[in-house]
């Protein structure tokens, strides 16, 4: 084995509020593939951003090719021979591929007393790279007509203009096809032969044993261990995920489970959802697991009005309904909350109870449109006292509420509408342990008010520690649904991550 | 095997070849040299500022002063014109008066993080203002030498000497655009902001130099615009903002910055320098001009924007990654 | 909202410019304070642009703007009169207030459906709008009718119709804004669209309604304007968009979206109004009052740029209170 290339002793980062990386040591040799892996939201992405420059670090080393580098941004890390290669692109979308690969670090020559860009050098060496690559996109090619495989055929292509020699891949098969994976992987191992390092961050964990030399776990911000893959198996790789956890964060209440709420048949959506059909009971918490981009969120979103026609049937109560906008399943009662609360979900710029009352203004008119401003104000109190949002006063800003408290005020605002089905997406990303159990105590009790709770999510523990059911799903499809008693981690890990998938996906 | 994607430049360059092609058969006279040189005098001066308008919204931002700066540096050289500077002298005078007043805009768009389109609209009051301080409504009787470009100045006795101006303006920044890292770095601001600040630019800086170079230009059209007879009011570029910025819309640049070609710029200076000949010569009404030019740009645009609107399918709640 | 505590806002502040501006004209030229004065002069020369930046602020509001107000004023009050003179008066009005609403249908379509930016579509149509009104009339004057006269003329107790329908429209506004769940929705949309809509609010109707209402308010301004001056020629609405914009700015609304004031606007109409008035009777020409309005809108700019920063130092320190600053009571 060669020496260390990359060298990261004790990192430390901390974003208001949230310890993201608490001290995490991580070493790459050149030459190998080196996994970090972790459930979502375990700082995996954080770590990288820290190693190429997005972020600094608030302590901790960082020897880059023996030497000792902190980075401000991108453009040096790429200078010292780092590169990264981001989930979603960061490409400048309407510039050429040509302009992206050297942006910033253009070829040029001298003509007389100016140096002007030397395009005939660019795109000899593009060409050259590309060939390397065995990809012939178009050079002058906008970026916005590319394809997803093509966009990070760019980006590793831009690293390599840089002569990285260290090259970090984040979840780069999230939005491949599996011929385009393949085609990845052929890429990935022709680098490492070039005597590359390159880290490779994913949670799927069958492309980590195909492809992978060494993996290292991280849990919460925290380094785990640090294993040969051919050592190691998935069991033991999934155990350093997990960890020990499901304790009483889940504080499950038992509720009565009641006669069918909702049953969706059939559902479909070219290019997204397959074939869809799954029922909740009244009193019942109904998880949703899979990975990220598995169809979850579109699928709720769909049933509730929110995005495009999908054909299929909905019935609630028995009866068929169709939704075509969000405000006709606010009517009857379907309330979504999204995982994403700075961008969909709340208007953090607007006070707690304004945010409260956002979505049911039409409900609190009085006559000549005036709003209720005392209605509005009791709303807003009743649920800070509720739910146990702390802020001081309705009138408070939610921009300066903690991550927990502005779910709670999401979930509130939810809950203001009286729904009879309330479809939570991710409802504690981005919130700390303690507020996590809180959101958790607060879902259990609703149900004990005879709410109905579909929770799509990410963390595994959270799932099996408060559903009834969990359906598992899979590019666009459910792959399969565990009842509680006989339900368990592995069980789901095994379905959202079989490797079986179909031909000829999307894209 | 390139496949050439067929940009609004070249939509708008048919439309040009079938409208001239029009005018060809049903307007009489429209062919004469007389008037094709008037419109390429009139299209010079807009197609020069343009450039530069093209610059400044190549990164999103916008100047809505640039008529009321016009009139600034216009009235001034007819002072210093009235000495009898010669037009080596004014042209200087000219772009260096442009480029900073223009490089203000900048350093107040920047300095105080006031969105462009408020912040010129400041700086147009205060342009507007002052000129009636230095004169009392224009400036006439000017000699000789001030109006020199546009009387005296003509190659082969016919072609203007604007156009000359304005062909090497549009030479120099046609080779600029493509081989300068500097237009570069303008596109990747405009795509995207906090992205190119992670590529190292430095954006602030980038944004005022632009507005610098802008302001040279629009210097130039001021001296075209002034010179062209032996008074100078003080509203004389009243209102060319809007041409400018129309020609630059139409030619495909995005207000929103990060896209857009100077060849579109170009395109879109010349239809609207001949949307006013063309129509009289029609022999519609002059009166119709300003309808038919908000007419060809509302077009334009929608016909960009529901071409756009068909391409993209909209993904909302695109899946999210791990923060 | 009873015992508060006084908020030094931007409002209050813009009172206070205004009463220093009008105090120091007061003494400068004791004519300035007769009443006939300030009512016919003063308030009467603002009127239209007054009218026009109510809507105009809710535009800005929504994140969007409109570039062709005033051209959409000229066009629909010279068809009403075209159609007054071969039609008579009432339906010359009738046709002024649909153009008005046309033209703000076309504004609002193209924004709304083809998702076209408000300002290039406002461009264009300024163009359209004001070639329209060329085209139409022909490069010359239309001359008033007696309705539209009516409007611009007609005093009520000594007090011009046209301020008595000022301060019914700012009242009308001021409730839509601050008090209806409508205007709720407008702030919530300009601050974070997206996030609107996932709260089942209508962006696209909502952008209908207020360009429609624009388009509305354009034409009965338009109406008074062909009363008060006579009449009107089709390059009248030139500068108008930009002062109706200027006024809107230094009422406190942010061109960005999601912050502004009703009040403010208003208060930045008055202070306009005086400072215009103000500096004629102090026989300052009229060129220096482009400067002194230019100076007054940067310094406003100056101030709301250093409140802000302020305020975002304020929201990474985590202060406990909620900030206290100008743009805290939106």
């Amino acid at each position: 084995m060669s020496e260390n290339v990359l060298e990261l002793n004790h990192i430390v980062k901390t974003f208001p509020g949230v310890k993201a990386l608490s001290g995490i040591n991580f070493n790459l040799r050149g030459g190998e593939v080196h996994a970090i892996c972790g459930e979502n939201g375990a700082g995996k992405s954080t770590l990288m951003k820290v190693v190429c420059g997005v972020h600094q670090p608030d302590s901790g080393e960082m020897v880059v090719n023996g030497k000792k580098e902190t980075f401000s941004n991108p453009l040096e890390a790429y200078g010292k021979g780092v590169s990264i290669i981001f989930q979603e692109t960061s490409l400048f979308e309407k510039m050429t591929v040509l302009d992206n690969l050297f942006l910033g670090h253009e070829i040029t020559k001298r003509k007389g007393p100016i140096s002007i860009i030397d395009y005939a050098a660019m795109n000899k060496k593009a060409e050259e790279i590309f060939q390397r690559l065995n990809t012939d996109i178009d050079l002058h090619a906008l970026v916005n007509t590319l394809g997803m495989a093509q966009k990070q055929m760019c980006e590793i292509a831009k690293a390599l203009t840089f002569n990285a020699n260290i090259i970090i891949f984040d979840e780069p098969t999230a939005s491949l096809t599996n011929r385009e994976v393949d085609a990845l992987f052929e890429i990935i191992r022709k680098l490492k032969s070039e005597g590359m390092g390159i880290v490779y961050i994913s949670h799927r964990l069958e492309e980590i044993f195909e492809i992978c030399d060494r993996v290292t776990v991280i849990r919460d911000g925290h380094y785990i261990s640090t294993k040969d893959v051919d050592k190691t198996d998935k069991d033991e790789l999934v155990a350093d995920m997990v960890g020990r956890k499901m304790d009483n964060y889940y504080p499950k209440a038992e509720t009565p489970i009641g006669e069918e709420l909702l049953r969706v048949e059939n559902y479909y959506d070219e290019g997204f959802l397959e074939n869809i059909s799954f029922h909740v009971r009244k009193g019942e918490i109904l998880g949703f697991a899979g990975l990220a981009g598995a169809g979850r969120t579109e699928l709720m979103q769909s049933i509730c009005g929110i995005t495009g026609k999908a054909a299929g049937k909905v019935y609630l109560n028995g009866e068929e309904i169709h939704c075509k906008n969000y405000v006709e399943a606010m009517n009857k009662g379907i309330v979504y909350v999204s995982e994403d609360r700075g961008k969909y979900g709340l208007i953090v710029d607007l006070s707690v109870e304004r945010n409260i009352s956002l979505p049911q203004l039409d409900r609190l008119k009085k006559a000549l449109g005036k709003l209720d401003v005392k209605r509005e104000k009791e709303l807003g109190e009743q649920y800070i006292k509720d739910v146990g949002i702390k802020a001081p006063h309705g009138e408070f800003l939610v921009t300066n509420l903690s991550g927990g408290n502005q779910q709670k005020v999401s979930v509130s605002r939810a809950l203001a509408l009286d729904p009879v089905l309330l479809i939570l997406d991710e409802p504690t990303r981005g919130v700390d342990v303690n507020a996590k159990a809180e959101i958790h105590k607060i879902i259990s009790e609703l149900t004990l008010k005879g709410l109905t709770i579909i929770m799509i999510s990410s963390e595994l523990p959270e799932l099996l520690g408060m559903c009834d059911r969990i359906y598992v799903m899979k590019d666009g499809y459910i792959g399969g649904c565990f009842d509680r008693d006989e339900v368990s981690q592995e069980k789901i890990l095994s379905v959202a991550l079989e490797s079986g998938k179909k031909a000829g996906e999307v894209q | 095997m390139k496949k050439k994607n067929l940009s609004t430049e070249f939509y708008l360059f048919l439309f040009l070849l079938v409208v001239s092609v029009f005018l060809a058969v049903f307007a009489k006279g429209f062919y004469t040299v007389n008037n094709l040189m008037s419109i390429l005098n009139s299209f010079s001066y807009i197609l020069i500022s343009a450039i530069g308008m093209n610059l400044i919204m190549l990164t999103g931002n916008i100047d809505v002063s640039t008529g009321a700066l016009i009139s600034v540096v216009a009235l001034a050289l007819a002072a210093i014109g009235k000495l009898g500077v010669p037009f080596a002298g004014l042209i200087l005078a000219g772009m260096l008066m442009g480029a900073v007043l223009s490089t203000l805009n900048g350093l107040f768009i920047t300095g105080m993080r006031i969105p462009a389109i408020v912040a010129t609209l400041a700086t147009t009051q205060i342009f507007q203002g002052i000129l009636p301080l230095t004169c009392e409504g224009s400036i006439y009787d000017l000699p000789a030498s001030f109006t020199w470009l546009s009387f005296e100045a003509k190659l082969f006795g016919f072609i203007p000497g604007s156009l000359i101006i304005c062909v090497i303006v549009t030479a120099f920044f046609l080779v600029f655009a493509r081989y300068s890292r500097f237009v570069k770095k303008l596109y990747a601001i405009g795509n995207n902001r906090e992205g190119a600040r992670l590529c190292g630019i430095q954006v602030d800086k980038t944004v005022v130099i632009c507005y610098a170079i802008a302001g040279l230009l629009f210097g130039i059209t001021a001296v075209i615009v002034a010179t062209a007879s032996q008074r100078c009011t003080t509203t004389m570029g009243s209102g060319m903002e809007m041409t400018f910025i129309a020609a630059v819309v139409l030619g495909g640049t995005s207000p929103a910055g990060g896209s857009g070609n100077l060849s579109g710029t170009i395109i879109g200076a010349l239809i609207l320098a001949m949307v006013a000949p063309a129509i009289t010569y029609l022999g519609i009404s002059s009166n119709w001009s300003d309808a038919v030019k908000g007419a060809i740009i509302l077009i334009s645009v929608v016909v960009s924007g529901a071409r756009y609107l068909k391409r993209k399918r909209v993904i909302a709640g695109a899946a999210g990654g791990e923060a | 909202m009873k015992m508060k505590k006084f908020k030094f806002t931007y409002n209050t502040a813009l009172f206070l410019l205004w009463i220093v501006i009008f105090a120091f004209i007061g003494i400068k030229a004791p004519g300035f304070l007769k009443s006939k004065y300030l009512i016919n002069v003063m308030l009467k020369n603002i009127v239209e642009k007054g009218m026009v930046a109510l809507p105009m602020t809710l535009i800005i509001i929504t994140a969007g703007i409109d570039l062709s107000v005033g051209n959409i004023m000229v066009l629909s009050c010279m068809l009403g009169a075209m159609a007054a003179g071969s039609m008579g008066g009432a339906v010359g009005v009738v046709v002024t207030l649909v153009v008005g609403v046309v033209c703000g249908v076309l504004n609002g379509l193209v924004i709304s459906r083809v998702k076209i930016t408000p300002m290039v579509t406002t461009l264009a149509t300024m163009y359209l709008y004001l070639g329209l009104a060329r085209g139409i009339s022909e490069g010359n004057s239309l001359y008033s009718y007696p309705a539209s006269g009516f409007m611009g003329t007609q005093n009520i107790l000594g007090i011009p119709l046209q301020i008595y329908l000022l301060i019914i429209l700012a009242v009308i506004f001021i409730y839509l804004l601050h008090s209806t769940a409508w205007g709720r929705k407008i702030y919530a949309m300009g601050l974070n669209p997206n996030a609107a809509e996932y709260a089942g609010i209508d962006t696209n109707k909502l952008t209908m309604q207020i360009y429609i209402l624009a388009g509305l308010v354009c034409a009965v301004a338009g109406l008074i304007f062909l009363g008060r001056f006579t009449s009107v020629k089709y390059d009248a609405g030139t500068n108008f968009n930009l002062n109706v914009i200027t006024i809107v700015v230094l009422g406190g609304t942010s061109i960005n979206g999601g912050i502004g004031d009703m009040r403010g606007t208003v208060l930045a109409t008055l202070i306009i109004a005086t400072l215009n008035s103000g500096l004629t009777v102090l026989n300052i020409p009229i060129d220096v009052q482009t400067i002194v309005q230019g100076v007054v809108l940067m310094l406003a700019l100056i101030a709301y740029a250093v409140v802000n920063k302020k305020n975002r130092q304020k929201r990474i320190l985590k202060v406990e209170d909620p900030a206290d600053g100008a743009k805290a009571s939106v």
